[in-house]
């Protein structure tokens, strides 16, 4: 099993005949995701991949079953796109954009917690279960980084992910699916209503996540191993231990303002909630190989 | 993006609330002309965008003109180096009320704060006694509504007969926020005034970053970033930081980045830039070099783990770099990912020998730091 993504999900598309779009929907199939169609206003009829283009999420939906849709679309469109997919009754949308603005994705928060639905980004590379299928851009041929195992890694920086699931694999462990949630101060889902899913999967025997200095999500994730929502074993590596107060570390939600935001008050959360932090890339491996029995195998 | 004071309450007035008299001046003489002008006792308002202006001095209270000339030539000529003043008039304070609008990420929601204690942080409100601060969510999708702000009134204890004037002020400040896509807009002392008047004696407005294509109103000059790297930078589209340290960073992606500068900090090394190169910015390394190069730093220390952005491109990047540029320190680098193979060949050839793991590389670089003294 997996969480979110795997070779039963059945995914749309949208921006397919793009640049991007297309060459990742090219990557996707090969590692084995079910992508039946695609969406680019205007190129109805023209093939990508051998699946077909409609002009709208409500033209495809009419001929396909879809349960995730995949968007390669610009930042300025993609409230609109998000909208299009969740009104259309599809409940997973992942978006990769890189600047959505903050209003609009508040109100793709609202609105995915309105139709109950879950979509994640943007700022991020996407999701990826190894071995089996992705929703997003990921060499998943790469297999210092993208190996099939047994730890599920939630993260806010793609960068980032690279360093600490190379430490992962090299560890001799894999992963059971990677959710990026994303770089922005307000991302559509949140590390914390993640953990009910790697809760479940059965493949999943720890979490890694992989968080940095600004938000509370680091906190939240606390919260819920101190409610026993999440009981499996959890490694954390935080970027940003000695960024000095008010400067943005890169990422637009890496900041600490008004002395809120410090790692040291997400490790404090976290250690007190049962949960480990690695303070150097090279420790998670280490933690892990504590925590999990059999080396994850 | 984070305006001026002058410029938030320019918009301010614009929406109908009430701001203090005031003039702007960038000069000494210029600024005892508007003291004389707004007559005495008036406030002197350093421009700057950094926090606490008043506890380092740069809000003084002036009573006469000879004192105007005397501050206004200490802040545009002393350390702190103000590009322009805001002169206001003093305002007869009764109380003081802290009012703002922002967002709640994880309510996905928008968040009105108003504490009946202004003046201070409101974090440090927060913290003493939560109970002072009322807050009040409000959907961006259906927007804030009437009902809301009324009962928003009624919950602080303010005279009757300012009700009617604070409900048009969060009014007002509800249309700022949506209009110019802010991440916070703030009034932080809201002055009740013993003539019974709400007046904004400070103005915070912060554009949303992702909006700036949509918000041409202001745009981004030097003064808005604290070193003339950090400006070029900007210009450049690179991400990056000034600090004071001995490495040069340029490192990939904002996570990775981070991260090094920790392991940098661990390791006793002090940091002089941070710089992003990679990602969309992997064909700049000539402009991320020689933005390191004009840093007075002993080692430039590249780390990068691309998947996307090749790795053989960035290498190649580099190496033409360098033969441009001739870096009079030493460069370490450790560069992985897509295109290792190749990136290690182009890398070995200019006779950059390449590190693999980033605590290593992380290790060397500080070593070399102190040796270069």
């Amino acid at each position: 099993m997996s969480i979110f993504v795997d070779r039963d999900t059945r995914v749309l598309v949208q921006g397919i005949t793009g640049n991007e779009g297309s060459f990742w929907t090219k990557h996707m199939i090969d590692l084995g995701t079910n992508v039946v169609g695609g969406v680019t206003p205007g190129k109805e009829g023209q093939r990508v991949e051998d699946r077909p283009v409609y002009h709208s999420v409500r033209r495809a939906v009419k001929e396909h079953k879809v349960d995730a849709a995949m968007l390669f679309v610009p930042p300025r469109f993609t409230m609109d796109a998000v909208l299009e997919a969740l009104e259309s009754g599809i409940r997973k949308v992942v978006t990769i954009a890189d600047g959505i603005p903050l209003h609009e994705m508040v109100k793709i928060r609202e609105a995915s917690q309105y139709h109950q639905a879950m979509v994640v980004g943007g700022n991020t590379s996407g999701i990826i279960t190894p071995g089996r299928a992705m929703l997003g851009m990921f060499p998943h041929w790469i297999e210092r980084v993208y190996k099939s195992g047994s730890i599920g890694v939630m993260t806010r920086s793609g960068s980032l992910t690279n360093e600490v699931t190379a430490m992962v694999v090299a560890s001799g462990f894999g992963v059971s699916t990677l959710v990026g949630v994303g770089g922005d101060p307000v991302p559509g889902t949140r590390f914390a209503e993640l953990l009910p899913l790697y809760q479940e999967d059965e493949q999943t025997e720890a979490v890694v996540i992989i968080g940095e200095l600004g938000g509370t999500m680091e906190e939240e994730v606390a919260d819920m191993m101190s409610s026993k929502a999440f009981t499996k074993p959890l490694v954390a590596f935080l970027g940003g231990r000695t960024a000095p107060e008010g400067k943005r570390m890169g990422h637009a939600g890496a900041i600490i303002s008004g002395g809120k935001g410090s790692v040291q008050s997400k490790i404090e959360a976290l250690e007190a909630a049962g949960g480990m932090v690695a303070s150097r890339p090279s420790e998670v491996g280490l933690l892990l190989k504590e925590v999990v029995k059999g080396g994850g195998k | 993006m984070r305006l001026f004071e002058y410029q938030a309450k320019e918009i301010f007035r614009e929406e109908g609330i009430v701001t203090p008299e005031g003039i702007l001046t960038s000069s000494a003489e210029e600024t005892a002309a508007a003291a004389d002008a707004l007559g005495y006792p008036c406030v002197l308002k350093s421009q700057v965008l950094m926090g606490g202006r008043g506890k380092k001095g740069l809000i003084p209270f002036i009573q006469e003109r000879k004192k105007a000339l005397s501050e206004a030539s200490r802040l545009f000529e002393g350390q702190w180096a103000v590009p322009r003043i805001l002169v206001e008039e003093a305002v007869d304070i009764e109380r003081e009320l802290y009012l703002s609008i922002s967002v709640d990420p994880e309510r996905a929601k928008g968040i009105i704060l108003v504490s009946a204690q202004g003046g201070v942080e409101i974090e440090s409100l927060a913290q003493d006694d939560a109970s002072k601060i009322h807050t009040e969510y409000f959907s961006l999708t259906s927007g804030l509504q009437s009902f809301q702000i009324t009962d928003l009134s009624y919950r602080i204890t303010i005279d009757a007969q300012l009700v009617k004037q604070f409900r048009s002020i969060v009014k007002a400040l509800y249309v700022i926020f949506t209009r110019y896509d802010a991440e916070l807009v703030e009034i932080n002392p809201l002055f009740i005034t013993k003539q019974g008047a709400l007046v904004a004696g400070d103005g915070k407005l912060m554009i949303d970053e992702n909006s700036m294509e949509r918000q041409k109103r202001f745009v981004r000059t030097r003064e808005f970033y604290e070193s003339d790297m950090e400006f070029e930078a900007a210009q450049a589209g690179i991400p990056y930081l000034q600090f004071d340290g001995d490495i040069s960073l340029m490192c990939a992606g904002a996570g990775l980045t981070t991260t090094v500068y920790d392991l940098i900090n661990y390791e006793g090394g002090r940091v002089a830039n941070y710089l992003e190169f990679g990602g969309p910015n992997y064909r700049k390394a000539y402009e991320a070099m020689e933005l390191c190069l004009r840093n007075d730093s002993k080692v430039i220390l590249i780390v990068t783990f691309g998947t996307i952005a090749r790795a053989d491109i960035m290498a190649q990047g580099i190496v033409d770099a360098a033969k441009a540029l001739k870096p009079d320190r030493p460069i370490v680098t450790c560069i992985r990912g897509t295109g290792e193979a190749e990136a290690v060949k182009i890398l070995r050839e200019a006779g950059l020998e390449p590190l693999f793991d980033t605590e290593e590389a992380v290790k060397a670089a500080v070593r070399l730091s102190k040796e270069i003294g």
